[in-house]
């Protein structure tokens, strides 16, 4: 029954797991050029996101001629708003990973911290953890899961509030100021990237259950 | 680390099947058509093409000429004697209201499903074996009816009971045996003048996906007053409107395009105001 | 505004209503009775007049002036070879005709509109009328002479418009939509025709067909008229002297003696029968092949 509307449901879906993909191999490609400080790497990042835009721009598209023409309703319509949504989020962590290889490009020649680098890299898996975690859970339409990832956030946003406390402890060195500063917005960039793959858990189970609901409150 | 490889374009993926407009087939050329019952005209104008192995919609509201139009491609105008029909079709190239050309050929190969179904008060196997009966096509006859069958996705319903009248059936598969009985002649294009309109949603639906699988052998034209209908299921869409000049009414074409573009950008303020259904 | 108020005008309103409905009533059943009563009478006074002679005599004896032994048998075998002429005749040229009318002419010509009109006249013609005429052009004019074959052409005169205008019924109420969906498929006119309009309208034609035979096995005067004799005591041939039914009992009916009002009343009821059984048989067929579209 509704054998287009199913066909085209299931292509967004699977364009939407490979952008995925894509955001994926941006946030790795960034780690590895702030761990090797290659500005080199840094650039190919930031011509890559590229890829995700024009994927993010097709899949708003084909969400535009669904709905115009396909009038989905109930769970078809939860899975094609939650497309929506999960897009906007995988454009807006794409985005956060250029602006990480931006700053790599600016601390090129600058003294690093090397347990402070160390630190960042395991922000950046945890990160790229959550992401894999949100999109696994969308596809299986696994709340349980997608709950999870608020004790994934929790780990980050420790990490993050740990890391802003050692660069203040840093700033003390004028030679290692500038490096802070920087890495303190990186920081912030993989701090985000958590809260957009928490958001993405937050579409699942609106997709599941009908009801939008944040995990937690904004008091944590 | 290496540059990223191009990745799967996304946007291929959510095209529909289309070929582009270069690589279409061009079934029915029309060109400056008009009809008129006597004196006034109920159709003014038309030209557009239609496309092998698309679907291809006619909107608009009631009185706009679009049944009018759909049976000028089998030409069932011509069993009304104040039809005038001005202006061209061509059918892959040939004039179809040629000096030499049969009207009975035309309509094997075109075939028409109506708004209501009309299935013969006949046994269901001799609804479907009545095309081929009356164009001597009577080699294999039950195979034939088979297949038309099991095309109309009819097959499995109604094969232990082939010689039960065809009136006993339900009106989603009296519709389905009308499909069925066009689809025995083995015909090239199909026309559909609101084919789901007399039925309720669950056979309709039917329809719409019987119409999606046809479309891969068959050229299929629809007449629709759902306009959701057309938008779920055709690939081209043409709007038709209504114009009144010196009293007269008459049907013109306002819009021809791809159906996604009809529904989310259309360029005519006026198709605009009937899709958002603002009007007619 | 209080509910008694609003009560009591609508209250004597609906009396009024229902007693009118009910006057309305009355009279219908009134008029229903008048009709059967009329009718019952008839009926109760042949069958208490004749039942009695119905007997085998009265089937297998020729007529005679000795009311013991007088039978109907040629006037019964006339009046059956007539009704099979009837048929014979009727049907095919009534339902050509109908289905040129309704499927072939175009209704803008003046002769078709012409031969419409004349149908409708035609039917409304008293069947002295066809007598003359049969006389005049058929007996006289032709040279037939007063024969069973004349007798059957006048009666299949008579009764053509009615059949015409049963068979244009039957076809007419084929739906438009099954002549369409057949020339979708590539059918031509003949085929749409003969395939499916006249197949669907066969049963509607059958009962009109029936129907007015029933009516001319019992036509008079017409055959009164072209020499129907009163008195043979042979069986009729299709080109020679005939007598029919309703002839013999008229005949029966103007001699003096009452035996031979009784042979009438005996006669008569052979008759009713007949024509009771071709009307049930009408309705037999017509429900049999009722089409619901």
């Amino acid at each position: 029954m509704r054998v287009s509307l199913q066909q085209e449901l299931d292509q967004l879906e699977a364009s939407l797991q490979e952008e995925g993909a894509l955001v994926l191999r941006a946030l790795r490609g960034c780690l590895n050029a702030l761990e090797r400080q290659d500005a080199e790497l840094a650039d190919e990042v930031i011509a890559f996101d590229d890829e995700v835009d024009d994927a993010y721009i097709a899949i708003e598209e084909g969400i535009q001629s669904l709905l115009a023409r396909q009038t989905p309703v109930a769970i078809d319509l939860r899975n094609v708003l939650a497309v929506l949504h999960i897009n906007l989020h995988l454009e807006r962590m794409a985005d956060y990973c250029v602006t990480v290889a931006k700053l790599t490009k600016l601390v090129q020649n600058v003294p690093s911290d090397p347990m402070l680098a160390e630190a960042l890299e395991d922000m950046g898996v945890r990160a790229e953890e959550m992401i894999q975690a949100a999109l696994d859970s969308f596809a299986n339409r696994d709340v349980e899961s997608a709950e999870t990832l608020v004790e994934m956030d929790e780990l980050i946003d420790g990490a993050n509030r740990r890391l802003v406390h050692q660069i203040l402890s840093l700033s003390a060195d004028p030679e290692l100021r500038e490096w802070g500063l920087r890495m303190l917005l990186v920081s912030r960039c993989l701090e985000r990237i958590g809260d957009h793959a928490v958001d993405i858990g937050e579409q699942t189970a609106f997709l599941v259950s009908g009801q939008f609901r944040e995990f937690t409150d904004a008091s944590h | 680390m290496t540059i990223i490889e191009s990745p799967v374009q996304v946007a291929q993926q959510q095209a529909r099947e289309l070929p582009p407009p270069e690589q279409r087939e061009v079934v029915f050329d029309v060109s400056a058509l008009t009809v008129s019952y006597g004196e006034s005209p109920a159709l003014m104008n038309v030209s557009l093409d239609v496309y092998k192995n698309f679907v291809t919609a006619f909107i608009g509201p009631s009185g706009c000429g679009k049944s009018t139009f759909i049976r000028c491609f089998n030409r069932m105008n011509d069993l009304i004697p104040s039809a005038v029909v001005e202006g061209t079709i061509l059918y892959r190239g040939q004039d179809l209201y040629g000096r030499d050309v049969d009207a009975v050929e035309v309509r094997r190969r075109i075939g028409m499903v109506f708004q209501k179904p009309n299935p013969f008060p006949k046994s269901i196997y001799d609804n479907v074996a009545f095309g081929p009966r009356v164009l001597g096509m009577t080699d294999d006859l039950d195979g034939r009816v088979e297949r038309a069958l099991h095309q109309a996705a009819l097959w499995d319903e109604v094969k232990d009971r082939l010689k039960d009248g065809a009136l006993g059936l339900s009106g989603g598969q009296q519709q389905r045996l009308c499909i069925a009985r066009c689809l025995a002649v083995e015909p090239d294009v199909l026309l559909m003048d609101e084919p789901a309109s007399a039925l309720d949603p669950i056979s309709t639906t039917r329809i719409e996906d019987l119409m999606h699988d046809l479309k891969r052998e068959y050229t299929i034209v629809i007449v629709t007053h759902n306009m959701q209908q057309a938008a779920r299921i055709a690939d081209m869409t043409a709007f038709f409107s209504v114009q009144i000049e010196n009293g007269h009414r008459s049907g013109v074409l306002v819009e021809y395009d791809a159906t996604p573009t009809i529904f989310t950008k259309p360029a005519d303020k006026r198709t605009e105001d009937y899709v958002t259904g603002r009007f007619g | 505004m209080s509910v008694a108020a609003s009560d009591a005008p609508v209250r004597s309103g609906r009396r009024r209503g229902v007693w009118r409905g009910r006057i309305f009533v009355a009279l219908l059943l009134l008029s229903m009775a008048v009709g059967f009563v009329a009718l019952g009478t008839l009926f109760f006074d042949v069958l208490s007049k004749g039942l009695a002679y119905v007997d085998p005599v009265l089937l297998t004896n020729p007529p005679s002036s000795n009311p013991d032994i007088a039978g109907a048998r040629p006037a019964i075998l006339a009046t059956l070879y007539l009704g099979v002429l009837l048929i014979l005749f009727t049907v095919p040229i009534g339902v050509g005709t109908a289905v040129y009318l309704e499927e072939y002419a175009d209704r803008n010509r003046w002769y078709n509109r012409l031969l419409e009109l004349n149908i409708q006249n035609l039917a409304a013609v008293p069947s002295i009328v066809y007598g003359i005429l049969g006389l005049a052009f058929l007996v006289r004019g032709l040279g037939l002479g007063r024969v069973l074959l004349a007798g059957a052409l006048i009666l299949t005169l008579l009764v053509l418009p009615t059949v015409i205008i049963a068979a244009r019924e039957a076809i007419r109420a084929v739906p438009g939509s099954i002549r369409e969906g057949a020339y979708a498929l590539g059918a031509t006119q003949w085929q749409v025709v003969s395939r499916q309009v006249l197949p669907a309208a066969i049963p509607g034609i059958a009962t009109g067909s029936i129907l007015a035979l029933a009516r001319a096995i019992g036509e008079t005067a017409p055959l009164i008229l072209i020499g129907a004799l009163t008195f043979i005591s042979f069986n009729p041939t299709v080109m020679g002297p005939f007598t029919a039914l309703p002839v013999q009992i008229y005949n029966w009916t103007k001699l003096p003696d009452p035996q031979f009002k009784s042979l009438a009343a005996a006669a008569i009821i052979v008759l009713l029968i007949m024509v009771l059984l071709l009307n049930a048989g009408a309705i037999w067929l017509r429900n049999r092949y009722q089409k619901r579209w």
